[in-house]
């Protein structure tokens, strides 16, 4: 009795284990995904948006929107995933794997546009921004222009992140000057004063680890040399000449003479805005968040002291803007697997979050995407120094919005790297970039 | 002939089918039910995604949004993602890092492990008490512990190892020890070493930081495998009159083989495909293979890459492996 009970079983699970075989064999993975949708929209829905732990718009100031949301739409719930920026991409991209998106909004770098359009994993929105934005043109070119490819606009710009050019007046007073730099020579000139009086051992700190944050640097500089921009019209890299081989240069002689801080090349941003905040250095280049650390008791010794200024830039380029900045615009994007019944409700919540009634309310947290709001009383109370970011941003340039940017960016940043420690030669780091990246057919 | 293939028929599925009928229902049967679990999550979670993952090496694979339906595309193409790993100098440059990482680790496991372990297996007071001490660090998370050596070396003056040279005025200026471009300035010779095996301060400083967690659980098994070598060997090499040192060669050394091998395997394993550690504290910086596994498949989406690339890291590991095992079983003859 025993036997034939244990046969039949022992069978049953034979025959089990070869079909999870062959089910498995080529099937995409599950989603995962919990849209309780009713289908007639009756029932209540939850919206699934990936976002990312940053400053500026945090995770609170989200969950604020989405309760305001909530109360605007009783049937709708917005469900977020916080994922730090590394964890973002792969985060998408196995999303995009998936039958039926994990996330129905996503949060996209507009370093990824030229990728998600070329690969088609997220949806133009054109449509929806002809119908339901009535002035388009209240967004400045520069930050549209970060998330449309070919026509098409990937992303909604939902946060304006640029970088500034941040330093303390009371290091510089102590050497003897009155203002910040507006060349690039006057700006080595203070850093070797600031170094040569032993005022600090560093004048200046930036975020060189091998990131992102190091092509952001090493394009802005190329742009504060007259040019910011890595390929040329045709397309073709530039690195090994002209302002992009200059500023690999800067960047190398800044650290050879130890100007910057060493500590630079294992530096991210934050660790750099700590480095300006706690009164180490007198320099810093770095995002907007910075403005808001230098001015808190709590997170600076320096408050009054950290100024925001346009970028100083070499004598006869950039006379137009006189600044030269970078662009870090984020937007907001619906996956091209998020269920068809689910993306006008997508796209509502993407509408509302970029509202200028939304962002209005959040200045202190983040500078606006829309010009009428950047340029609003309120904005001129709560940060004295808008002009200087109005001028910032209309100085930005962008990274290339071309497919395979992660891959081209990993070159930049394994040789950019290289070049400033000295482990190769700059021309020659120069060279090999080009080469590379040729060689990924660009 | 005929009669034979008549007589004779290929006697191979009859006999297959019959022996699988009596080990499920023979004296075995329970032998093979309760072994079924651990086969069943052997199959499900290591079999199935190993070959999943060989299936996604030979071919080129990518995410593909259809129609509002996303799925992972996986047209054949042969050994051509092995073929482009093989041809690229960044593999080599991994494939050199890699090496360097294990061989490294490996080398300063078995002569410190080796040691403390030797140490720790002699009676002196408070012996328990430096045992747990020893042991503490393996109880360390090692994102926990990638952090914490992340703050030591902090390239800043105020960084804990920076701050201690300094005092001692060993080093004049901060060294940046996490820097993967760098060597270390401060020793020419040992600059000169490193670069002519294309090494950097920053994968030294990870192998401290790494050691510093491993090493307590190489100790462990190596001290367990001291206390099974019997007494009376050292006693009888005493009155033979050997010295420490021939005791340890001749006695200690060739009884610790085996345990020697299991924990050479096992860090080998483990060394080859070391990630938490190296991502946590550099990224992408320091493309050692898994690493670069990670960053083909997940950043770039060249799934078939990073998948060729996993496993390179595992026929490396089972070629190593089978080295070790080899020498073991020819030792043990």
């Amino acid at each position: 009795m025993l036997k034939r009970w244990g046969s039949t079983l022992g069978v049953a699970i034979g025959v089990t284990v070869f079909l999870a075989g062959c089910g498995s064999g080529g099937a995409a993975p599950s989603s995962g995904s919990n849209h309780t949708t009713g289908a007639s929209g009756n029932g209540p829905i939850t919206l699934n948006v990936l976002y990312m732990n940053q400053a500026g718009y945090t995770d609170t100031v989200l969950q604020d929107m989405a309760k305001q949301f909530e109360t605007k739409y009783p049937n709708v719930k917005i469900d977020f995933t916080f994922l730090p920026y590394s964890q973002m991409h792969s985060a998408i991209l196995t999303s995009s794997a998936a039958p039926t998106a994990q996330y129905d909004v996503v949060l996209s770098d507009l370093i990824w546009t030229g990728e998600f359009a070329g690969k088609g994993y997220t949806i133009p929105l054109n449509t929806y921004v002809n119908k339901d934005i009535p002035n388009p043109q209240d967004i400045p070119q520069s930050i549209w222009g970060g998330f449309t490819v070919k026509g098409n606009i990937m992303a909604m710009p939902f946060l304006a992140n640029f970088q500034n050019f941040y330093y303390n007046k009371k290091m510089l007073a102590e050497a003897g000057f009155t203002t910040g730099p507006r060349t690039m020579s006057e700006w080595l000139h203070q850093m070797q004063v600031l170094k040569a009086k032993h005022i600090v051992q560093y004048p200046y700190e930036d975020s060189w680890t091998q990131a992102e944050g190091l092509v952001c640097d090493y394009v802005r500089t190329a742009g504060e040399f007259g040019n910011g921009n890595l390929f040329n019209a045709q397309g073709q890299p530039v690195m090994n000449q002209g302002p992009a081989l200059k500023a690999l240069n800067w960047m190398h002689e800044l650290y050879v003479d130890g100007l910057v801080n060493p500590n630079s090349l294992t530096a991210d941003e934050p660790t750099a805005a700590d480095a300006f905040a706690s009164g180490q250095v007198a320099y810093n280049t770095n995002w907007t968040f910075v403005t808001g650390i230098m001015n808190t008791k709590s997170t600076s010794k320096i408050v009054g002291d950290g100024v925001v200024a346009p970028f100083p830039v070499s004598q006869g380029t950039n006379q137009s803007t006189g600044s030269a900045s970078i662009s870090g615009f984020q937007g907001l994007a619906i996956p091209a697997n998020t269920p068809q019944d689910l993306r006008s409700w997508a796209w509502k919540w993407i509408q509302f979050a970029t509202s200028p009634e939304i962002q209005a309310q959040h200045l202190q947290s983040q500078w606006p995407v829309w010009s009428t709001v950047a340029n609003s009383p309120q904005e001129a109370k709560i940060n004295p120094a808008y002009k200087v970011y109005e001028t910032n941003l209309n100085a930005v340039y962008n990274r290339p919005t071309i497919s395979n940017y992660l891959s081209v960016s990993s070159i930049i940043q394994q040789y950019t790297h290289e070049a400033i420690a000295g482990t190769v030669p700059v021309q020659q780091a120069a060279d090999q970039m080009v080469k590379q990246i040729e060689a990924l057919g660009q | 002939m005929n009669s034979l293939s008549v007589s004779e028929p290929n006697p191979l599925p009859n006999s297959l089918l019959r022996k699988l009928f009596h080990a499920f229902t023979g004296e075995y049967f329970w032998f093979y039910i309760l072994l079924l679990p651990s086969i069943l999550i052997l199959v499900g979670l290591v079999i199935i995604p190993m070959l999943f993952t060989l299936r996604m090496s030979l071919a080129n694979t990518s995410v593909t949004v259809i129609g509002g339906h996303g799925s992972l595309s996986m047209p054949w193409s042969g050994i051509n993602n092995y073929i482009h790993l093989f041809q690229s100098p960044d593999f080599w440059q991994s494939f050199r890092e890699t090496l360097f990482f294990w061989l490294a680790s490996i080398l300063i496991e078995v002569t410190v492990g080796v040691a403390i372990a030797v140490l720790m297996n002699q009676q002196f007071l408070g012996q328990r008490v430096f045992r747990i001490i020893v042991f503490i660090p393996w109880a360390i998370p090692t994102v926990v512990n990638s952090m914490m050596w992340g703050m030591i070396m902090d390239g800043n003056n105020y960084g804990a190892l920076n701050d201690l040279l300094l005092r001692m005025h060993v080093i004049k200026n901060a060294i940046v020890w996490l820097n993967p471009s760098a060597l270390f300035p401060h020793f020419s010779w040992l600059s000169h070493v490193l670069s002519s095996l294309g090494m950097n301060t920053a994968i030294l400083s990870i192998i401290v930081g790494d050691e510093w967690h491993t090493l307590p659980i190489v100790v462990v098994l190596v001290l367990a495998g001291l206390q099974t070598i019997p007494v009376e060997y050292y006693e009888a090499a005493r009155v033979e009159g050997a010295t420490g040192w021939r005791k340890f060669r001749s006695i200690t050394l060739p009884l610790l083989g085996p345990i020697l091998s299991v924990v050479l395997i096992l860090r080998t394993m483990q060394l080859l495909r070391a990630f938490t550690m190296i991502y946590t504290l550099e990224q992408f910086g320091l493309p050692v293979l898994s690493i670069q596994a990670y960053q083909q498949a997940f950043s770039f989406g060249s799934f078939g890459l990073g998948a060729a690339t996993s496993f390179i890291i595992g026929l490396v590991a089972l070629f190593i492996s089978y080295i070790y095992i080899k020498r073991l079983y020819k030792e043990e003859l």
